[in-house]
């Protein structure tokens, strides 16, 4: 039985090797499951074939991750060494799996240990395909000798005599972008190509854009440019981003994050122009210079690509870095000719040199993006590997595919230009975590999932019939069959609701005149294609791009969006990318930035300080904040308990287990109660989710994350049906409150506006009196949080790449002037909520508690939680016990999974406490923790009242309630935390900024003596809460979601 | 075959001082380059040597050749147009005859007893082809040299049967296109600077010349890489060194070369421990 997993991956008949591992572990027991996992994990271990060792990492993930904690037959609790959590974070993955493995020896298996090993087989199955494909983009012939050139005296390249004659001519080589029609379910993605070369098949058409309205014409967009100077210097400008530099030194050409240049600095080194061996030498980079060019000279390289917005989905970086590549090899001999087209061995070449750049600069695309360097439209399909190629007897494929230009009739070419239309629907996301999860789905054989890439494998010979002959009705249904089929269903989160909604009301506006949608990249809401008819196609120009920029105004807020949608003009590019020569000097110097609010990213200061002075900003206690990060008083270091504090992990007399169910009576008391309308629920919607679209600034309650009962809904949505149900289940009527903040009250307000009112649910507001404005960090504090925390080690290159990164962020903090205002964005993006412990003392200053009390005098209880606490409903047995307890607060608690970090249940000097993550004297303290705090809270209001010194009658005097909270709040610790805000700025373009700010929190109300609390160790799909996007596959496939869902009730079904 | 002609190409512009140079040679004796080149060809068994010269150097390199046990002829290449017109200019000296062809900016050192020439061309009667000399080089050599993609001869340790020639890779071309199975990696077969051509060469090398799209420079390139898909077309690696004479330190280079492999060997060790000490007791 044991065998019967490694059976499967070693098998050679498809119907054996493709088996799902769903159908392997159905019906088996936990003991079984974990007698196969030892097998995979001494397999993966000895076999050699990278493939099979990959996909044996995959069951192992999937079997911790999924297929054991949904029996239910493990202990939930176990230790999560510190030791294997700080491998995991070195990228020590293997040992990790060691450290897990023994303790689980040791301690026996547990739901705790089993997420730990799933993380670490899920790292080490990346990085073991990572590597490899690393490995492959070295060895390919052309681009291996790059690499053992360590010093300028060996340098093999010489640049062209023709430019280095008198008049310094300039080249100039411009490249169409790709766009991608058939989108085989990412089958692009290396991993897949090189496993499966069979379905690793795309069409992909160059073609050439123009922004509608603005340009002429559409032309290729992008443009590298390339002369000889007299200068011993590599000057480096992109035009786009407006940067320029002269580098002077080998090291520079190496440190991509210091700059907007990354991109101009991989294509120098990918190009050979730099080769990557000689990095480190601590050589000369005029003396290599001098061998390329000649004595005293230098090269100019400049980049542009005609303001085409960042995630068009158009490959537009990946041709910009083949288009720099392409110029360069010309120039040094590395392509036949100065100008015209590239020859195939050349485009093959440039391809390769383009994937080695985007590996050097830390970045990553698939093998089909560099597809704008070959003319037309083409086939592009993976190959097996040869005795003669490097991939051979490593993996079935080659890492480079084949390129077929397709004899598509003129006829039909023109119907599609005069057809299609291409926007940009303007959101900007992650294309990352959907690409990983689908190398997981393919390499798992998930049922669904499969069975739709063998369905897009037919669609696309379908496709391929249609360009060699059929009409463009046949075309567009093809493209729209396979985003609303295949592609949905192996990603899901491919769609969303912007983009659902913009068909559905291009649908209803142009009727039989709208033939279908193409999805043009990794995911839906930047790059997108609509066909219509073409007699409509001037009209449907104008009205789509309205009903995007509609759609998007509704939607901004709770959608992580970067500009304004645009439409494209376009026109399939015949040539691929070709180069000529221009008359005249490069371009001019690099202008100064547009100073323009839409260009530049920041408000005015005079708006910043309106804003302030209307939310009650308080400066007197920002200037002590400042005053304190200054002197040192202050600090992420300082947030931290005392060394000498004795941290414990909590006993069992310290919390209730309500794991498997409260007991009858209990629950039998919280009916009651509930039927007495004693409860209300307040979900914490004032943060601007950080974690959530790393610091872009919307709202994270309205981001409809999930489709439930078949519409997608926000998390506002979902955390009102889950008290509808309780509210219809009891007949009660059950407030919902909404903390909001300056960041989140105006859009929540116009949605909750929108919604249908609900007598058993009504929805109030509660809007935070208190604001912050972010600082710039001091150099201290990146210092410790970048060098003295524990970090997640990135990959070698893009760990590089941070670290360049954070270098140039520490020159920023030190020359914007540590612990000053930051001011230099606009105005919502610097200020900042001072952490969730307001918002409770809100709710008594700005009237919501007494308005409830008067609507529902019976009220005595209120459900805390926070925003993101999917599964937190108004559940009668927890209520029946904390009303049994008679405690002030009743804390929320889980089982800790090893990504459970910031903090839990602790003893702290012997007393039952939660303790943040930033206030743990060492950091190693959080491993000996077996609850995570869910931050949900069961409060009884009367007590609560009674610890701020009021009573229900008091809240009418808002004086007293002030001063009542003012004074509570000097016993609370203020922590110093450093959140990265982003900054938008160009077409599209964002910075990332971290910023200081100062928060106090709901949790360390248990460490006050005079406060009564409880902790209740609930279920983990009750407690767990989804901080980042990324959680969301997960989630949606562990029950979670399917348990959620069972809580509500929807207002339309 | 039968080979006793000898062409020795000496006519670029930037090379013209060059064949005058004097050397000391393995014997201890002073001679100008041309006259040691002109010795390699006599050794290998050639009785007729024609030089080709830059317009008005036929007098001064006539001096350096009066020692010289072979007839030497001098044709003057009358526009510097290239290596490819240089070597079309001796045509008819070689006739319909197989030739042996040596750049006039080397010279060959031999590391096993018979020179380098002789060597080759014994190899070419034997093997009755055309056979270019070729040496193992590093990548980062390749802008200097014509390079051969090649298929080791079976059963041959030192020749290959030639497949294709590119003037002056990039390694980025070299390493797609001519990779030599057996050799060290970034090594690639290159020029030794000595060929033995035959008439259908001869042929081909007109052809390149006479394109409309000629790529001048790479004529002697193509002209073999063509050949090479129509006749049997070899490379041999020799036992021995060239010495390319207009680098940097060239000279200098051969000429320690020739001095520490000849009859004075130990005299100019000697000399060479003396400099080095003189200098360190300087530099200290």
């Amino acid at each position: 039985m044991s065998d019967r997993f490694v059976e499967i991956i070693e098998a050679t008949d498809p119907a054996l090797r493709d088996r799902s591992l769903e159908s392997l572990c159905e019906g088996l027991s936990a003991d079984e499951l974990l007698a196969g996992c030892a097998a995979l994990d001494a397999y993966r271990r000895r076999c050699d074939n990278l493939y099979q060792r990959v996909r044996a990492l995959f069951f192992l993930y999937a079997i911790h991750r999924f297929h054991l904690p949904a029996l239910g037959a493990l202990r939930e609790r176990g230790e999560i060494p510190y030791e294997g959590h700080e491998r995991l974070l070195g990228r020590r993955f293997g040992e990790a799996i060691e450290t897990f493995l023994s303790v689980q020896e040791r301690d026996g298996a547990s739901v705790a240990v089993s997420s730990a090993l799933a993380a670490a087989y899920h790292q080490l199955a990346f990085q073991t395909l990572a590597d490899q494909v690393r490995r492959s983009v070295r060895s390919v012939r052309g681009n291996q000798w790059m690499f053992r050139v360590g010093h300028p005296a060996d340098h093999p390249l010489r640049i062209r005599p023709e430019l280095v004659d008198d008049t310094r001519p300039t080249l100039r080589e411009r490249t169409p972008v790709r766009m991608d029609l058939s989108h085989s379910c990412w089958s692009d993605i290396f991993f897949l190509g090189m496993d499966l070369p069979e379905a690793a098949r795309v069409v992909n058409a160059s073609v050439d854009l123009g922004v509608h309205g603005r340009d002429a014409q559409p032309e290729p967009p992008i443009e590298a440019r390339l002369r000889v100077i007299d200068e011993p210097v590599l000057r480096l400008r992109s035009i786009d981003l407006e940067a320029e530099a002269d580098l002077c030194e080998l090291g520079e050409v190496f440190d991509f994050a210091k700059d907007y240049l990354g991109l101009l600095k991989a294509a120098v080194i990918a190009a050979g122009v730099v080769p990557p061996g000689v990095e480190g030498s601590g050589q000369s980079l005029a003396e290599l210079l001098e061998r390329l060019c000649g004595p005293g000279r230098g090269l100019e390289i400049e980049s542009r690509v005609r303001d085409i917005p960042k995630g068009s989905r158009l490959a537009v970086s990946t041709n910009l870095l083949a288009s720099l590549i392409a110029v360069m090899m010309r120039a040094t001999g590395q392509a036949a000719s100065l100008t015209g087209p590239l020859r195939e061995s050349e485009r093959r070449i440039v391809a390769a040199r383009a994937i080695l750049g985007e590996w050097i600069g830390g970045s990553g695309g698939g093998w089909q993006d560099s597809g704008g360097v070959w003319p037309g439209i083409k086939l592009i399909h993976g190959r097996i590997a040869g005795d003669d190629d490097p991939e051979y007897g490593v993996s079935r494929g080659r890492l480079l595919p084949d390129h077929e230009i397709l004899d598509v009739p003129p006829t039909l070419r023109t119907s599609i230009e005069q057809s299609l239309i291409l926007v940009h629907g303007g959101m900007a996301q992650d294309v990352g975590p959907i690409l990983e999860m689908v190398t997981e789905r393919y390499l798992l054989r998930s049922e669904r999932e499969w069975a739709a890439r063998q369905h897009a494998v037919s669609e696309l010979d379908r496709l391929l019939d249609v360009l060699r002959g059929g009409s463009l009705g046949d075309l567009s249904e093809l493209t729209a069959n396979n985003f609303a089929g295949p592609i949905q269903d192996v990603i899901p989160w491919a769609s969303n609701l912007f983009t659902e909604r913009v068909i559905e009301r291009v649908r209803a506006r142009f009727g039989e005149d709208y033939l279908g949608f193409a999805m043009l990249g990794g995911m839906s809401g930047g790059g997108m294609g609509f066909f219509f008819e073409p007699n409509v196609r001037s009209e449907a120009r104008v009205v789509l791009r309205e009903i995007m920029l509609e759609t998007k105004r509704e939607l901004e807020r709770g959608l992580p969006f970067a500009m304004d949608p645009v439409v494209y003009d376009f026109a399939v590019n015949e040539n691929g990318t070709t180069c000529e020569f221009v008359e005249g000097p490069i371009a001019s110097a690099v202008s100064s930035r547009d100073a323009s609010p839409e260009t530049n990213g920041r408000g005015s200061e005079a708006e910043l300080h309106t804003r302030l002075d209307e939310l009650g900003f308080d400066r007197a206690e920002h200037e002590r904040i400042r005053e304190g990060l200054v002197s040192g008083r202050l600090g992420l270091a300082q947030n931290r308990l005392p060394q000498d504090s004795e941290l414990a992990d909590v006993e069992a007399s310290d919390f209730v287990d309500v794991t498997a169910g409260s007991d009858d009576e209990a629950t039998r008391a919280g009916e009651q109660l509930l039927s007495d309308g004693t409860v209300a629920v307040v979900t914490l919607a004032a943060g601007a989710a950080s974690r959530w679209t790393q610091g872009a600034g919307v709202v994270k309650s309205l981001h409809p994350f999930h489709r439930f009962a078949g519409a997608h809904r926000n998390f506002l949505e979902l955390h009102i049906a889950k008290s509808r149900r309780r509210a219809r289940l009891s007949g009660a009527v059950i407030p919902h409150v909404f903390t909001t903040s300056h960041l989140t009250h105006e859009p929540i307000e116009r949605f909750v506006g929108g919604l249908p009112a609900d007598p058993a649910v009504p929805v109030h507001l509660s809007l935070g009196r208190s604001v912050g404005l972010r600082t710039v960090p001091t150099e201290r504090d990146l210092r410790f949080l970048w060098e003295e925390s524990a970090q997640q080690v990135l990959d070698e290159r893009a760990q590089k790449v941070r670290e360049s990164l954070q270098a140039a962020l520490i020159g920023w903090a030190r020359e914007a002037g540590e612990a000053s205002d930051y001011t230099d964005n606009l105005p919502s993006q610097c200020l900042h909520p001072v952490g969730h412990w307001y918002e409770v003392p809100n709710l008594l200053r700005n009237g919501t508690l007494r308005a409830l009390l008067e609507e529902q005098p019976s009220l005595r209880y209120l459900l805390l939680h926070n925003i993101d606490t999917t599964g937190a409903d108004v559940d009668p047995g927890l209520l029946g016990l904390h009303a049994r307890s008679g405690r002030c607060l009743s804390f929320e608690v889980v089982a800790r999974h090893v990504e459970d970090v910031g903090g839990g249940l602790a003893r702290v000097n012997g007393r039952p406490r939660l303790v943040e993550g930033l206030a743990m004297p060492r950091e190693e303290d959080e491993a000996k923790l077996s609850f995570f705090s869910s931050m949900t809270t069961w409060i009884d209001i009367d007590r609560l009242l009674g610890v701020f010194g009021l009573d229900r009658a008091a809240l009418a005097t808002p004086g007293a309630v002030d001063a009542a909270v003012a004074k509570f709040a000097e016993r609370m610790p203020t922590y110093v935390t450093i959140r990265d805000v982003k900054k938008r700025w160009g077409h599209g373009q964002e910075d990332v900024f971290p910023v200081t700010q100062f928060e106090r929190l709901w949790g360390d109300m248990s460490t006050l003596d005079d406060v009564s609390c409880g902790y209740f160790a609930v279920p983990r799909f009750r407690g767990q809460q989804l901080k980042e996007a990324a959680q969301l596959d997960g989630w949606s496939r562990d029950g979670s979601a399917e348990f959620v869902a069972g809580l509500c009730a929807w207002a339309d079904e | 075959m039968n080979i006793t002609r000898a062409v020795i190409t000496a006519a670029g512009p930037a090379q013209r001082s060059l064949p005058l140079q004097q050397l000391v040679d393995f014997d201890g004796r002073e001679k100008a380059a041309l006259e040691i080149l002109c010795a390699e060809a006599t050794g290998a068994g050639i009785r007729s040597i024609c030089i080709v010269v830059h317009p008005g150097d036929t007098e001064r390199y006539r001096d350096a050749t009066e020692g010289v046990a072979a007839d030497v002829e001098f044709v003057e290449q009358e526009k510097p147009t290239g290596y490819a017109d240089a070597l079309l200019a001796a045509r008819d000296f070689v006739g319909g005859d197989s030739f042996l062809h040596l750049v006039g900016d080397h010279v060959w050192v031999a590391t096993r007893g018979e020179s380098c020439a002789k060597v080759l061309v014994e190899r070419a009667i034997a093997e009755n082809a055309l056979v270019s000399a070729v040496q193992p080089t590093r990548e980062t050599k390749l802008p200097f040299f014509g390079t051969v993609g090649a298929r080791r001869v079976e059963g041959s340790a030192d020749l290959w049967e030639v497949q294709k020639v590119v003037e002056k890779p990039t390694p980025t071309l070299a390493e797609q296109e001519l990779v030599v199975p057996g050799l060290r990696a970034g090594h690639y077969l290159c020029f030794f600077g000595m060929h033995v051509l035959t008439p259908g060469f001869v042929a081909m090398l007109e052809q390149e010349v006479a394109r409309d799209d000629r790529d001048r420079g790479a004529e002697f390139a193509h002209a073999l890489s063509r050949l090479a898909g129509q006749e049997r077309v070899l490379a041999l690696e020799l036992p021995g060194q060239r010495y390319n004479l207009g680098e940097k330190y060239g000279i200098l280079t051969a000429q320690l070369a020739m001095a520490l492999g000849g009859d004075e060997r130990d005299e100019v060790m000697a000399r060479l421990i003396e400099v080095l000490g003189e200098l360190r007791v300087a530099s200290s």
